[in-house]
């Protein structure tokens, strides 16, 4: 069990890398400027500018629908190809039952596409 | 010992992480929030020696699931300072539902503790994942002892498939469709025409 997670250790360590410089790379320039520069904050040097129109407002807006179907179809297809993966691997062992049970699978979904297909959930514009 | 380290580090930021997605005022942020504790999860599965559910996790649930939540949030029309302020109203039910889903946590976990329920020799199914790996493992199981499960995980993709369509479809006025029928059995010569005019006369297109 230890060595499954022992082969990760290396990203581990970028991870570790990614995070130092990461932050370095945010704090260091703040530091810097605060020690080099003149700090004289005040209330009209820290208001954002911006011409025209207000610099807060809600940044939603609605999606339209559309992006939901693709995101939905573009699970299904991900599960599907990630069930894949397992097979692929271990279809030494599970000889033609899992072949035939695979092919079953991937039937299920190729209906699906083909209704999808069919009625035109694929297209965009 | 590292191990041991990994360990807290990824289970402190999933329980912190999941404390913010339910506090996080935007429910952007929240998303974003979930996002990283999928990350962590997938991180402790890794610590269990589960590598292809941590792969999945951080491929089907960050990559496309929390794509999604991100395009309902943003599809949602809802005042969300509105639908806070329904809070004391709905606390009672929250809280029995949170309730249920800790009791059977626990119960869970004390009917494995106990043993006496076999589940299916959970023993002998689970090999040493550091003798098999544990894509292999899984797979030789799936495809061949839990076939109609695996079926029927297919026909409920088939169902979300298409009830998403369902709901969600509408047909467009003016969509042009590729025929690719039409486009394979078209010759040059229905498309182009040679023609030689006299000087000055000019083609008649």
């Amino acid at each position: 069990m230890a060595s499954v997670a022992a082969q990760y250790l290396p990203i581990l360590l970028f991870l570790g890398v990614a995070l130092l410089l990461s932050t370095a790379f945010v704090v260091l320039p703040i530091a810097v400027a605060r020690l080099t520069g003149a700090h004289k904050p005040s209330t009209d040097k820290l208001s954002e500018y911006e011409c025209g129109f207000p610099a807060f407002e809600d940044s939603r807006m609605q999606f339209d629908v559309r992006f939901y179907l693709v995101a939905i179809l573009f699970i299904i297809f991900d599960l599907e190809a990630a069930f894949l993966y397992p097979w692929a691997v271990s279809l030494r062992e599970i000889g033609w039952t899992g072949w035939l049970a695979m092919m079953g699978f991937l039937a299920e979904l190729l209906l699906g596409f083909a209704y999808a297909w069919k009625k035109g959930a694929l297209e965009w514009e | 010992m590292i191990q041991t380290i990994a360990f807290y580090l990824f289970a402190i930021m999933v329980v912190l992480s999941a404390g913010l997605v339910i506090t996080a005022r935007n429910p952007v942020h929240s998303v974003l929030w979930l996002i990283l504790a999928f990350f962590n999860a997938a991180g402790l599965m890794l610590l269990v020696g589960a590598e292809f559910i941590a792969m999945l996790l951080v491929i089907v649930y960050v990559g496309a699931v929390a794509v999604l939540f991100l395009f309902v949030v943003m599809m949602l029309d809802i005042d969300f300072s509105e639908l806070r302020g329904g809070f004391v109203r709905y606390l009672p039910f929250g809280v029995a539902v949170a309730l249920v889903l800790l009791c059977e946590i626990v119960i869970a976990g004390g009917a494995w503790e106990a043993g006496p329920v076999e589940l299916a020799g959970r023993t002998a199914l689970a090999p040493d994942p550091a003798a098999i790996p544990n894509i292999q493992a899984l797979g030789t199981l799936l495809y061949t002892r839990y076939l109609f499960v695996f079926e029927g995980a297919g026909l409920v993709l088939l169902v979300a498939m298409i009830g998403a369509i369902v709901l969600t479809h509408r047909a467009r006025g003016g969509v042009r469709q590729q025929n690719v029928r039409r486009q394979n059995i078209r010759r040059p010569q229905d498309a182009t025409r040679n023609t030689n005019p006299p000087v000055g006369q000019g083609v008649e297109l």
